[in-house]
């Protein structure tokens, strides 16, 4: 034993001027960190509701509860995330997941009640002190627990794709689908948004299983053109989609079509396995548009005989006749329609009704008539001249290429409008080696087309000059050809907070003389088989029914749906209300079968 | 020299013949599960003659939670949150372990970033481990002051920790993939500052009660391990370096970043009480230098998390591993199963505790005095979290 | 070095199923009868001198349990992983208390969470970690850890959960959807 060791305990001395670490509460307050990840903060108008913090949460202390302050509308659930303190972890997995970025946490942590049954609460909806705090964790960029960028989609370059009618899109490999529905966070926001509120978690979940068989099961539920609408939907789901907050939303429309894709024909009647039995009921459809056959397929699943009447030689309407096949091939959009005719709709193609068949004649051979004749007049441009032979009408070319005739549009074409008749008359004139300008009233921003119809007629080398209105049309030297004089606008805010309209400059006019113009500007219903009698008690507004629950007319016979019927005349709502007429023709037939709240009595 | 490796045919694993309490002449004492100094809720049957131990035997459960089972029921992120609780005072050997097993099955490289950072981060929480024995050692043999020191100087690594993961004590930093932020601003500076601090803090510490004359009477000589009994008892970490192993995993299976580091194994040779002790504090004063290597190694810019599958429904794909680290106390080790689906199917947690607690333990204490149980318990280092999972 | 290994176990032991698994261990399987005598050669004349853990997994759908000896050799820093398939309902394996002295907390670990016998190994029948316990040994995968919490305990009062996508339907389309 040394001295030394002795005397070393004594050293203590030198720290005992040392300043403590504790500190005295509530006088001396000590914040977390930074990044603390205390109590929750959740923006309540940003969040939507989406349940995947409650998903992600293996305390289960997160629900879902409906809050007075927000209803469920388009992309928000209208619920909002409850959080029991008595199971937090504070892991903040949920702030990690959260795809609206509205959920975070403060650097608060002390909360101090006598009764434990407070630490419970609405973040964001219920007062809290640390609501705005700015401090505490947030998800650091460069992290993630889901994958935010979309697996991007293989195309035709442009030079390649102008040349030929060919698929522009060729579609996900097995891979590619496989990683792309990973993305999926499974909320089902989506389904709400869709028109026809397909299954779609479900059946982006049967691509991440290899189960495609289950997958197209899943699509027939609630819509028989998974082909075509794999290809050209609208997709307002994606729209709506959350992991798109904060990244790029999933391809639901290249995933739904890569299941089509995986299923050969010949396998779909034993993979559906749809049963048609015999009601002893007789439905009348007008119309074979995606509409019209959405119809037939679910009142054939309902046991009822469907006869669909049809103006032109093939089914489809306008998929056939205004979707070019670069974008919806033939052999797709037939597959959708050969499996519906398939379970016994009887097409009468060629028959006009008011025509070929009087409307009066449905009405007493049939129990019930669903109307869905579509949009088949082109809008006129009201302006002088229109009426010159060198004016061609969007659909009228459409239609042409889709019946294999040659347009006839020349070198130099002129397309008037925004819609996505305009971007694939465009791109059709492409194809037939014309130049095309491409004259539209307002602004890129404010058009009706697709985004990517833009974009890729764009791409195709289409050129779009926009604020230009047309004002007249003039008969050029060469009766082959023909002037356009048109003006550009300036756009002028609305008082009324409307969107900006385009006002015409007198002073700044043009004239250009083209092969051909083309009027793609919108289309009208034509209803002359009905008779005046008829239309009156159809309450028919600027040329569109106006059907109340279940499409049903105040004619108790006749549904009506479709473009005809709806305002947003995309291919998904068709099918819609065609599965809709369809409940609602079951409902008109067989009232009993259905109990008091609506479900089916079996 | 090395002592030979390998079991000794001599070595009797038998277990002592019962004690006949009926003659009067023993004593059976508990001690625990009451928190007993820095070891944790768990509780040694003692059986005494006089004040001399003659049979010890190691009971758990007090802290069970069925973590493992647990994970069985959980997805594969969900449990990134569960498994730093399995060892309170080291909760990142967990994190890192039951990562570096996903991504071992998985195929998954974490960037080189998430490395230094994860090495960082389990550097700190080796310092912040060690402050804490210390302090525990010193405490069992009533040097409280130190005690106060070194918990303080923990905190000040505590604070640091929050910085950088959000939390003091389950950080729940390191995802699978990488981890789950960089460092935040002016973290390295004040991070350094600490390092200074803690050296001096150390040096004082050594004086103050290594050099302590009660210290050295009543360390010395306790609870030797000899080493013949290392290999069949699994002795391993700063007991087995004690007794003169020169093992360690960060250099003899290097991990992370380890092998980028400039370090040399420390060991003993007494196998006692006081070496084990002094061995701890040299190492502690290794990790403040292999911090200080991280934060000038570490890389400021670049991805800290590899690109992974959406976690929300991540099925790894079926197959099998045995990851370890070297946490305070030895080798830390994960083994996994998965089968494919979206959940594990068996993890099995290795902590250095489940032996050094119960065999060793058992082993060594008898021949003790019942006054330094309690040092003894510490001197083996143990967490009981890590032997009930 | 390792191969030559693997060849004479095949040979001596007829372990199957040598797989190579990241990051660097090496498991292998051989039968229950030649299980206690392989582990004994790989300690005794391997250098396999470190046991770091014995555990095991529950196959329920092949009636079997895998038990797993982790087996270390500090000088080449080999890991080796022997395992061994058990019967499940008739769950039994030789002990190796005699080969390491933690061996015996391991079986009787495997005892309680798994009802696991190992003849003659100390202290099987003692308490481990559960006290009092009255079900089936709970690691098994048909126990129903949430079965049992709900019987015995209780939950918050007043606590539920919409899912969005079933809210939504109710709220925004009853009439529609699915199966509508």
């Amino acid at each position: 034993m040394s001295l030394k060791d002795l005397l070393s305990p004594f050293y203590v001395w030198q720290r005992a001027f040392e300043k403590p670490y504790t500190s005295i509460r509530p006088i001396q307050e000590r914040p977390g960190a930074a990044a603390y990840r205390g109590f929750h903060i959740n923006i309540s108008e940003q969040c939507i509701g989406c349940g995947t913090c409650h998903a992600i949460c293996q305390n289960d202390a997160i629900d879902m509860v409906r809050v007075e302050t927000f209803e469920g509308r388009n992309g928000d659930s209208g619920l909002r995330p409850r959080f029991d303190y008595g199971r937090c972890c504070w892991c903040a997995l949920c702030v990690d997941m959260c795809p609206a970025g509205s959920l975070r946490m403060s650097n608060e942590y002390t909360w101090i009640t006598s009764d434990p049954t407070e630490y419970h609460f609405t973040a964001g909806v219920e007062h809290t002190t640390w609501q705005e705090n700015p401090l505490g964790y947030r998800r650091a960029e460069g992290y993630h627990l889901y994958p935010p960028k979309r697996i991007e989609m293989d195309m035709l370059a442009a030079d390649k794709s102008v040349q030929s009618f060919d698929e522009v899109v060729t579609g996900y490999s097995e891979e590619q689908a496989r990683l792309e529905a990973d993305r999926c966070i499974e909320c089902g926001i989506c389904v709400a948004t869709c028109p026809a509120h397909m299954d779609v978690p479900d059946y982006i979940r049967s691509i991440r299983d290899g189960d495609y068989e289950q997958g197209l099961q899943l699509m027939y539920r609630t819509n028989p053109f998974p082909a075509t609408c794999g290809r050209i939907c609208t997709r307002r789901c994606e729209s709506v989609c959350p992991v798109g907050i904060q990244g790029e939303p999933i391809a639901i429309r290249w995933l739904k079509r890569f299941i089509v894709d995986q299923v050969a024909p010949q396998d779909y009647a034993r993979i559906l396995a749809d049963q048609t039995g015999d009601s002893g009921r007789r439905i009348a459809v007008i119309g074979a548009g995606p509409g019209g056959l959405s119809a037939a397929y679910y009142l054939r699943k309902q046991g009822h005989a469907v006869t669909v009447f049809e103006a032109q030689e093939t089914a489809g309407g306008m998929l056939r006749y205004g979707v070019p096949s670069y974008r919806l091939p033939d052999a797709d959009l037939d597959k959708d329609i050969n499996y519906i005719v398939s379970l016994g709709v009887d097409i009468r193609y060629n028959t006009r009704i008011g025509k070929d068949i009087g409307f009066d004649t449905l009405l007493q051979d049939f129990d019930a008539v669903f109307l869905s004749t579509g949009l088949s007049v082109p809008s006129s441009m009201r302006i002088h001249g229109e009426d010159h032979p060198r004016v061609l009408s969007g659909l009228q070319v459409l239609a042409d290429v889709a019946s294999g005739r040659d347009p006839g549009v020349g070198r130099k074409v002129a397309v008037i409008g925004g819609g996505n008749v305009a971007m694939d008359a465009s791109r059709v004139s492409r194809r037939f080696g014309a130049d095309v300008t491409i004259l539209y009233r307002r602004r890129i921003a404010d058009m009706p087309a697709d985004d990517e119809e833009i974009h890729e007629s764009q791409e195709e080398g289409c050129r779009i000059v926009t604020q230009a209105i047309p004002v007249e049309i003039i008969a050029a030297d060469n009766p082959q050809q023909v002037s356009i004089k048109w003006g550009e606008a300036e756009m002028v805010q609305d008082p009324k907070g409307g969107r900006p309209r385009p006002v015409l400059q007198e002073d700044r006019m043009h004239v250009e003389t083209y092969d051909c113009i083309i009027s793609a500007i919108g289309q009208g219903s034509d209803l002359d088989f009905l008779t005046k009698e008829v239309q009156n008690q159809l309450a028919i507004e600027w040329g569109k029914f106006t059907p109340g629950e279940y499409q049903h007319t105040l004619l108790e016979k006749i549904f009506v749906g479709g473009d005809v019927a709806n305002r947003v005349a995309d291919a998904i709502s068709a099918i819609e209300d065609g599965h809709h007429a369809a409940r609602g023709i079951d409902r008109f037939l067989n009232p009993d079968a259905y109990s008091q709240n609506d479900q089916k009595v079996n | 020299m090395a002592p030979t490796t390998g079991h000794s045919a001599a070595l009797d694993f038998a277990q002592p013949e019962p004690v006949d309490l009926s003659s009067g002449k023993y004593v059976k004492l508990w001690q625990g599960p009451q928190h007993p100094g820095i070891t944790g809720n768990m509780s040694l049957e003692l059986t005494l003659d006089g004040d001399t131990i003659i049979e010890c035997k190691t009971h758990v459960g007090y802290l069970h939670r069925g973590f493992e089972k647990l994970m069985e029921q959980r997805s594969f992120i969900q449990n990134f949150t569960v498994v730093c609780r399995i060892a309170v005072p080291e909760p990142a050997f967990n994190e890192y372990l039951y990562a570096a097993a996903l991504e071992a099955i998985s195929g998954v490289e974490s960037p080189v970033r998430a490395q230094w950072l994860r090495t960082l981060n389990l550097e700190m929480m080796r310092l912040a481990s060690f402050l804490m024995w210390i302090g525990g050692q010193g405490g069992a043999f009533g040097q409280y002051t130190v005690a106060n020191w070194t918990l303080t100087y923990r905190d000040y690594v505590l604070d640091l920790f929050e910085e950088m993961t959000g939390a003091r004590i389950y950080h729940m930093y390191m995802v699978p993939g990488g981890v789950r932020a960089g460092l935040p601003a002016g973290f390295e500076q004040r991070i350094l500052e600490l390092m200074d601090n803690t050296d001096k803090l150390l040096d004082q510490i050594e004086r103050v009660m290594y050099n302590n004359v009660v210290f050295k009477a009543r360390a010395k000589g306790l609870g030797i391990i000899p080493p013949e009994m290392v290999d069949p008892y699994g002795v391993v970490g700063p007991n087995a370096r004690g007794s003169g192993f020169t093992r360690d995993l960060r250099k003899d299976e290097p991990y992370l970043v380890y092998d980028q580091l400039d370090f040399d194994v420390i060991s003993g040779s007494a196998g006692d009480a006081y070496e084990r002790a002094y061995l701890r504090l040299q190492e502690t004063r290794q990790s403040v230098n292999l911090i200080r290597q991280c934060i000038a190694g570490a890389p400021a810019d670049g991805p800290f998390q590899a690109d992974m599958p959406n976690m929300l429904h991540w099925k790894v794909p079926a197959g099998e591993t045995y990851v370890k680290a070297e946490c305070t106390r030895g080798e830390y080790g994960y083994y996994m199963v998965t089968d494919g689906t979206e959940i594990v199917r068996r993890v099995h947690v290795r902590g250095p505790s489940y032996t050094h607690a119960i065999a060793v333990m058992e082993r060594i204490a008898v021949g003790t005095n019942i006054a330094d149980i309690a040092g003894l318990m510490v001197s083996l280092h143990t967490y009981p979290p890590e032997i009930e999972r | 070095m390792m191969s030559e290994l693997l060849d004479r176990l095949v040979r001596d032991f007829a372990v199957t199923d040598i797989t190579e698994r990241p990051p660097a261990i090496t498991t292998l399987k051989v039968s229950k009868e030649n299980g206690e005598r392989l582990i004994r050669e790989l300690r005794d004349r391997e250098g396999f001198t470190h046991l770091a853990f014995v555990a095991c997994t529950d196959w329920i759908e092949d009636g079997l349990f895998r038990l797993i000896y982790m087996l270390h050799n500090y000088d080449s820093k080999q890991n080796l992983g022997v395992h061994i398939d058990i019967d499940r309902d008739n769950a039994e394996m030789t002990s190796i208390h005699t080969l390491w002295a933690q061996a015996w907390t391991y079986q009787r670990e495997l005892r309680e969470m798994y009802g696991i016998n190992f003849p003659g190994s100390p202290r099987l029948e003692e308490d481990f970690c559960l006290e009092g316990w009255d079900d089936m040994p709970p690691m098994r995968r048909d126990f129903d850890t949430v079965k049992y919490s709900t019987e015995r305990f209780g939950h918050r009062e007043g606590r539920v959960s919409l899912e969005p996508r079933d809210h939504m339907q109710v709220q925004l389309y009853p009439t529609r959807g699915g199966d509508k």
